[in-house]
């Protein structure tokens, strides 16, 4: 009997103490932490003072702008082509579909630093995207050094990167939708676009919420793409909360501060996803 | 209660189990003397400076043959993290010697005033004459040494003599920043040639080198903000200048500089000293090609000595093996044959001046064309002036390379200064000078 009632303790047992050691404690431990301030191990009680250095930080605010920024352009145009790509692969007519599918996932299984040190290599000034602009007989764009060019770089770098990423959570999304609705429509007149907007869209509707959320948790913690393409530069245009975090807690050695960042992050997402459930409004 | 206390046991036991795990590369100052009574250090280094340990260690062995170390080859940067991080977590986890640049040393020494061994405690301070002035300065805070001075980078521009033939331009005769921007300007024209690399948005080392040409830097000796400086001014107008001449190659970080240096397409590369081990390793087949002269002055008769880079061995607190590995260090340090062999096998510019007496120093190299460019280093050194890093360096840099950027981009330098430099002040709460 008792061996019995201690067989589930010990399978549960690992991971309860993996989860304790490498995510219960530090989650508590960075709590207190975002209460102190200084350098290194001179770190002394502060109370609310990170908070409210937070928000006279000018380059916090930087940050928390380029974030919010890279986020409202970023995610809406990532997630429509997603959806496009993924109507588009899902139709009857197209041959060779595993091909395709396959090929618009490949760049989501690539490394984050891996393929951010290929765009940043390709958006050199005399890189060969420059080339190919400079050869068709326009200016050559400068990428990685003016601050409106560098966000676009990041944005075009991350859709490439999550464009299929996305088209496969909604590839399984569209294969739940009924195909009379579309049999039905279209014995109705409805063109195909309609069909799109009027059925696909509003069936797939908890499976973009889904994305959406996930892409903004992903978006507000950015850190990989800016660290390598762009160093948070010109003059932080591209710095990421994710960025500053790293910077205030391991460039500067201010721990204290650093843990603030993560838990006003962490708060952020929270309201985000707050809202879009809010706005998206299930009904129920 | 029967069932609790199983369940606790079984969670202690495979928490027993983890730390095990954990605990082989042991914790705090190494695994100590093992077996007969050998002491064996453990060290942190990267690059070729673990080579240069390592034959040290053999040559401290002849005396010494109860001691042998252990270095671990990291990354530059995973040398930092890992000692941030266990510092952080009061000195976990560290090796008994680390290597740690001179812009570091301040910045830990302060954030972590128990991580350290005082040296003068153990009574460095008898060998600071050794060393020339700037590097006992940078080894110390608060009066105390807290690092053993190592390399140095003795600034200099290693150019092109093809090029610079090619275009008539003679490097002898270049004196001044503007000499060099006709230079420049000259050898573009007939050769397409840039005169120098920079990542002008990500890093600033021209910048850097200049300000400690002209004697000041991000910060001066009380730790005021020093940015706005008329020097610091007048450095990034030269650079500007050079922009705006289209003189200057943008590149991307560390590799695109060396990739800038192999194929032919800069004339000159401003850096320290440590660069010709890259030279002649990356652009072998260029031997013959390439010379060396001094930062050009900002005007006639100018200093033209200056230093970028550069190292120290530090000692983390609280190990087994603090006596040891303080011993063994100062021979490192204070002994010519051990910096010899860093500077011919490893292209590691010793800071130790009797070093600077020894043959090599007034010998030729070959693949500078027979330039004796040691002695041209090595005269310098006396008069590099001390960089004040401070504990804020890391900030002080992020703004710096902002203000480049913004520079860069269009604004007025001296704008672009004042405003990183009010930034620089809210961040560290330091006065800004004038």
């Amino acid at each position: 009997m008792r061996s019995k009632t201690l067989v589930p303790y010990m399978f549960v047992a690992p991971a309860v103490i993996l989860f304790s050691i490498f995510m219960a404690y530090p989650i508590i431990y960075s709590f207190i932490l975002s209460f102190q301030s200084g350098q290194g191990s001179n770190m002394e009680f502060t109370g609310l003072d990170n908070f409210a250095r937070l928000f006279s930080d000018d380059i916090f605010i930087t940050a928390l702008k380029n974030t919010f920024i890279l986020l409202i352009i970023q995610v809406p145009i990532m997630i429509f082509l997603a959806l496009i790509i993924a109507n588009l692969l899902n139709s009857a007519l197209l041959k060779f579909k595993g091909v395709f599918r396959v090929s618009f996932f490949l760049p989501a299984v690539t490394s984050l630093v891996a393929y951010s040190i290929i765009f940043s290599i390709m958006l050199m000034n005399d890189g060969v995207v420059n080339q190919f602009i400079t050869a068709i007989g326009l200016d050559s764009i400068p990428w990685l050094s003016d601050p409106f060019w560098a966000k676009a770089s990041l944005i075009i770098a991350m859709t490439w990167r999550w464009v299929g990423y996305n088209m496969v959570i909604f590839l399984a999304g569209l294969q739940n939708i009924p195909e009379e609705l579309y049999e039905a429509a279209s014995m109705d007149g409805a063109s195909k676009i309609r069909q799109f907007f009027s059925i696909t869209i509003p069936n797939l509707k908890p499976v973009i919420l889904f994305t959406v959320i996930l892409s903004t948790i992903g978006t507000l913690q950015l850190f990989d793409e800016p660290f390598v393409l762009t160093k948070g530069g010109p003059s932080d245009a591209t710095l990421t909360i994710g960025m500053y975090l790293y910077q205030t807690g391991f460039r500067f050695f201010d721990f204290g501060y650093a843990s603030t960042i993560a838990y006003v992050i962490v708060i952020l997402i929270a309201i985000m996803t707050f809202i879009q459930f809010k706005v998206t409004g299930d009904q129920e | 209660m029967k069932k609790w206390w199983s369940a606790t046991g079984l969670v202690a036991a495979s928490a027993m189990m983890l730390a095990g795990c954990s605990g082989t590369d042991g914790g705090n100052g190494s695994s100590g003397d093992g077996e007969g009574g050998k002491t064996t250090l453990t060290a942190w280094a990267w690059n070729v400076n673990v080579g240069a340990l390592n034959d040290a260690m053999e040559m401290y062995q002849e005396e010494n043959p109860d001691v042998e170390i252990q270095v671990e080859d990291l990354g530059r940067l995973d040398v930092y993290d890992k000692l941030s991080t266990g510092l952080a977590a009061g000195g976990v986890g560290l090796p008994d010697i680390v290597l740690v640049e001179d812009d570091r040393i301040g910045g830990y020494a302060t954030a972590f005033p128990d991580g350290f061994v005082n040296l003068s405690d153990m009574g460095f301070d008898d060998n600071a004459d050794l060393f020339p002035s700037f590097k006992q300065e940078l080894a110390q805070v608060d009066g105390s040494y807290y690092a053993m001075p190592f390399d140095a980078g003795p600034g200099g521009m290693f150019y092109r003599r093809g090029l610079f033939e090619q275009a008539g331009v003679n490097a002898d005769e270049i004196e001044t920043w503007d000499d060099f921007l006709e230079a420049g300007k000259k050898i573009k024209e007939e050769t397409g040639a840039f005169a120098m690399p920079l990542d002008k948005f990500k890093d600033d080392p021209t910048f850097r080198m200049m300000l400690n040409q002209l004697g000041t830097y991000y910060f001066d000796e009380n730790g005021n903000i020093d940015l706005t400086s008329d020097e610091a001014v007048m450095a990034m107008e030269k650079l500007i200048e050079f922009e705006e001449a289209e003189l200057i190659k943008e590149v991307d970080g560390w590799n695109g500089v060396v990739s800038a240096t192999v194929d032919n397409s800069v004339a000159a590369i401003p850096f320290g000293a440590w660069y010709y081990g890259t030279i002649i390793d990356q652009a072998a087949d260029s031997s013959g090609d390439w010379g060396v002269f001094l930062l050009p002055a900002f005007e006639e008769g100018g200093n033209r000595a200056s230093n970028l880079g550069g190292s120290s061995w530090m000692i983390p607190a609280g190990g087994e093996n603090e006596e040891a590995a303080y011993e063994f260090l100062e021979y490192f340090s204070t002994t010519p044959e051990v910096q010899l062999v860093a500077m011919q096998d490893y292209g590691l510019f010793p800071s130790l001046n009797s070093t600077y007496e020894e043959e090599l120093f007034t010998s030729e190299d070959e693949f500078f064309g027979g330039q004796k460019i040691w002695e041209l280093f090595a005269n310098q050194m006396a008069d590099v002036e001390t960089p004040y890093y401070t504990e804020d360096y890391a900030i002080g840099l992020d703004e710096a390379i902002k203000a480049q950027a913004d520079a860069f981009n269009g604004m007025d330098p001296a704008e672009a200064l004042k405003a990183a430099a009010e930034r620089l002040a809210e961040r560290t709460d330091r006065e800004i000078n004038n």
